[in-house]
């Protein structure tokens, strides 16, 4: 019924006449004609667009602002690189220099920091990601169906730095520390990846049952190193420190435990070459009250701690302290095994042959009171009390032990002997950065679906998003896990056209070349472990790529020979080798002659031509003009910003001092010490009176009292 | 009243037809954290964390490598030079000396040193080290972790301006 009347009533009210049809056939045309310029006045952009010119008017600048402004669809098309970004239409003022660092100006408006890269020749989605020619807020911007390449969170966009620059960007410092975890976690051992330093890998466990006992492989197995306190820091051995154990935490049962633990306590490939310390040394020391008291003072005297770091207690506090680039010995006491000791100390290379431990030059009586310091002292008597009794190894548990070991991927990292290196153990993650979300499997996880929390929660807990995951259990902190995920990101694969591939920068080759006696020297004392030569080499200590020219070569062999006075105030600093002087001067003779900086020859100035007038006004100049004491110390005086300068004049080449003084970034780039307006009159004066400083060994070692100086000799940190 | 209903219907097509065309925009308000290029922690309270931008973050990076052996308590080192100095250098955070100081004569003094503007010769001139930018950079990174918090003045009506913030309004 209702049905008949509703039809009944539109015939009248629409069809009633020919007029009356058109009449209504035309609104409805004019209304549809209208949607287009209708929806078209209401486009995000348009909106955008609107709100900016509203912001300029009421700037002080807004004049200038608006004269720049172009209406419409603004884009930035760089043929060559076959980008097209639209963002300028939204993000209109991304160039203007007037607005940079405005706080008050909101977003879309703000201009863009200033970059190495001017956004017009580069358009932005390069590095910030994103669909550059989407128009829409959302297409723009985040994950749709149609895109996958959501923008890149501004705290890891330095990931896009990485993508094309393979070696290190000074600006980019998060993107550099994940590289270095990544090398130093030897992630590369079961993955691929790229623009990585050389792994550091395990150590080699061919003859690991001489070493430690099965209950101590049980107890590390179980709980590596590292363990996370309530914060969720990283601390060592319940000690809270900066530095990350390299061995990850495997999830590992009981029996399991038992069988890898049964299986690396029988690996004794190669019989450990027993060092005996003579018989003499032993009677007449072993029972004397003050062998481990002189042994941990000689302990402190080699300088142990500038690579391997010690937990000491003081004032109610226990901290971590010494270097980084050698295995923590805290409780080495209670791991390894007496004769194993003596033999490693005696030579490293022995039971393994790419330790990079020095082979110090013992005597007995020396190797005797350290050792039995490192194994009375270094001691944890709890160490061992929560693991279970094992007894021997049984057949079975060796076996399923060997399973575990080439299951787990040991051999990803540690070298075994009659096991094969397990190559590309896990993914290929040299393109993981640019995958899109429908590559990931986020199993049950509850993460959000997106690239970067996929690797987050991969990082942070890898059975997370695959319960049967095999990669092990890393202990990051916040930033650690961070950097990591922005390296992560920068593995982006190769470019996609030629046009990308030319803005890739290579990194730069290290390498250092040795040969001869210097070689065998250079090897012996690995001096590369600390020092960098060329590119190549550890951190730790001072660069020595120009060396000769900048220390005679007098210096470097007293300094060889005994160390330990030239920085009385470093608590880290190079060990004492005992060497000979047959070895110390050839150190010395090769870094002098081969390792200088090109342009500063050593011999080039000659001191002779220093007159006191000079050095009194160096002296002055030093003292009043330029007050270099605020970071040099002379004496007992001064400031620890740079080196001690006690012993300048045996220590500098005048030649080195000189071209210091014109301008030390040309010499070390990065250096802290500002290039100053010396005219060429006082460099020569300040030489004159540097030379003039000699100390005698005996007064330096009492010179200064600072606690610690900032850095190895003029190189900054 | 028929008659009524009928004039609108058109409206109301059309109405309908954006409604149907209109997407839904919705970008979730990202994390705050993940929005900030680098953070510091307050110098007096290690809880608060304060957000830099890119400048900030760079300021901050030349900051721990050049500056802050003399300008900080605490050094990557350990220990600070700055009680070796006569006079103290003020701490990088000591809002209450340097928020006073306007960018210009900050500027000027990393530049040119103490000695320049007639102030302790121990302020070493950077001029000739680091790049105009770079010292800017620097002069931001200090402004954001004053203590006393440094309030920037802008050059235009901020007040306004400041309006606008609010106003921003997405479509």
């Amino acid at each position: 019924m209702s049905e008949r009347r509703t039809t009944e009533w539109l015939r009248r009210a629409f069809l009633a006449s020919p007029a009356h049809r058109f009449a209504w056939a035309s609104l409805l045309l004019l209304a549809t004609l209208a949607i287009a310029p209708t929806k078209d006045f209401f486009k995000e952009w348009k909106h955008y667009q609107r709100q900016y010119l509203k912001v300029v008017s009421s700037r002080l600048d807004g004049p200038a602002l608006r004269r720049h402004f172009a209406g419409g669809i603004q884009q930035i098309w760089l043929p060559e690189l076959g980008v097209v970004d639209r963002c300028t239409t939204c993000h209109l003022a991304v160039t203007e220099k007037s607005l940079q660092g405005a706080i008050i100006v909101p977003e879309p408006f703000q201009a863009h920091p200033p970059v190495g890269h001017n956004v017009k020749d580069w358009g932005c989605a390069v590095c910030h990601r994103g669909q550059g020619a989407a128009t829409e807020v959302a297409e723009a911007h985040i994950a749709t169906r149609a895109w996958e390449r959501p923008l890149i969170p501004v705290k890891f966009i330095q990931a896009s730095c990485g993508s094309c620059h393979q070696g290190e960007v000074a600006e980019a410092p998060r993107l550099a520390r994940g590289r270095e975890l990544l090398a130093r976690l030897n992630c590369q051992g079961c993955h691929k990846l790229s623009n990585l330093d050389t792994p550091s890998l395990g150590p080699d466990l061919s003859s690991v049952g001489y070493k430690v006992s099965r209950a101590w492989i049980y107890k590390w197995l179980k709980e590596p190193r590292t363990v996370l306190d309530k914060d969720g820091n990283t601390s060592v051995n319940g000690y809270e420190s900066g530095d990350e154990s390299r061995m990850p935490q495997y999830r590992l049962n009981d029996t399991e435990l038992r069988a890898l633990s049964a299986y690396l306590s029988v690996q004794k490939a190669k019989p450990i070459e027993t060092y005996k310390i003579s018989v003499g040394v032993v009677t007449a020391w072993s029972k004397n009250p003050e062998l481990v008291s002189q042994g941990e003072e000689r302990f402190r005297q080699l300088m142990c701690t500038t690579c391997h770091p010690v937990a000491v207690t003081r004032a109610g506090e226990t901290k971590l302290i010494g270097g980084n680039v050698a295995p923590e010995l805290t409780k080495v006491g209670s791991k390894v095994n007496e004769e194993w000791l003596v033999s490693w100390l005696h030579n490293p290379q022995a039971y393994s042959a790419h330790a990079e431990m020095p082979r110090y030059g013992w005597t007995d009586e020396e190797l005797y009171k350290v050792s039995q310091y490192v194994l009375n002292k270094l001691t944890d008597t709890d160490l061992l009390s929560t693991v279970p009794q094992l007894g021997d190894p049984t057949d079975e548990e060796i076996k399923n032990g060997k399973r575990i070991f080439l299951e787990k991927g040991c051999a990803t990292c540690h070298s075994l002997q009659g096991v094969a290196p397990q190559k590309d153990f896990g993914p290929d993650l040299t393109a993981m950065g640019a995958k899109s979300t429908t590559e990931l499997d986020f199993g049950k996880s509850e993460a959000p679906h997106n690239l970067v929390s996929y690797i987050e929660e991969k990082l942070r807990d890898p059975a997370s998003v695959n319960p049967s995951a095999r990669m092990p259990q890393y202990a990051w902190n916040q930033a650690d896990l961070d950097a990591v995920t922005t390296a992560l990101l920068s593995q982006t694969g190769q470019p996609a056209t030629s046009a990308l591939q030319h803005l890739v920068v290579p990194r730069k080759p290290a390498s250092f070349q040795t040969v001869g006696a210097f070689a065998t020297v250079y090897e012996r004392y690995k001096c590369y472990a600390c020092h960098r030569f060329n590119g190549y080499g550890g951190t730790l200590a001072p660069d020595l790529s120009y060396e000769g020219s900048l220390a005679q070569k007098k210096w470097i062999f007293d300094f060889l020979k005994n160390p330990q006075t030239v920085r009385p105030a470093l608590i880290l600093r190079m060990p004492q080798f005992n060497m000979t002087d047959k070895e110390a001067s050839v150190l010395a003779e090769y870094l002098s002659l081969a390792v200088q900086k090109p342009g500063v020859d050593p011999e080039s100035v000659d001191a002779k031509q220093f007159t006191p007038a000079m050095v009194a006004a160096g002296r002055e100049l030093y003292r009043t003009k330029y007050q270099c004491q605020s970071c040099h110390t002379i004496g007992n005086s001064g400031g620890y910003v740079g080196p001690n300068l006690n012993d300048a004049g045996n220590w500098l080449t005048p030649a080195w001092t000189e071209a210091w003084l014109r301008d030390p970034q040309a010499l070390q780039p990065g250096t802290i010490e500002p290039r100053r307006d010396f005219s060429e009159e006082e460099i020569h004066d300040l030489t004159a009176y540097l030379t003039t400083l000699r100390a005698g060994i005996k007064s330096e070692a009492g010179g200064s009292s600072v606690p610690k100086s900032s850095s190895g000799r003029g190189t900054g940190r | 009243m028929n008659n009524r209903i009928s004039r609108a219907a058109p409206l109301l097509l059309t109405l309908l037809a954006f409604c149907g065309c209109k997407k839904s925009a919705g970008i979730d308000k990202s994390d705050a954290d993940a929005a900030a290029y680098d953070t510091e922690a307050d110098w007096n309270d290690g809880q608060k964390i304060i957000r830099l931008g890119y400048q900030e973050a760079q300021g901050k990076r030349i900051f721990y490598q050049y500056c802050v052996w003399c300008h900080a308590d605490a050094t990557p080192a350990g220990p600070s030079n700055r009680s070796n100095l006569t006079p103290v250098p003020p701490l990088l955070n000591d809002g209450e000396k340097l928020n006073g100081e306007s960018n210009e004569f900050l500027v000027s003094i990393v530049t040119l040193g103490g000695s320049g503007l007639n102030r302790s010769p121990m302020m070493p001139p950077y001029g000739k080290t680091l790049t105009p930018e770079q010292i800017k950079a620097v002069i931001a990174f200090a402004r954001s972790v004053a203590q006393p918090p440094y309030l920037k003045k802008e050059t235009s009506s901020s007040q306004s301006a400041a309006k606008m913030k609010e106003g921003i309004t997405r479509p």
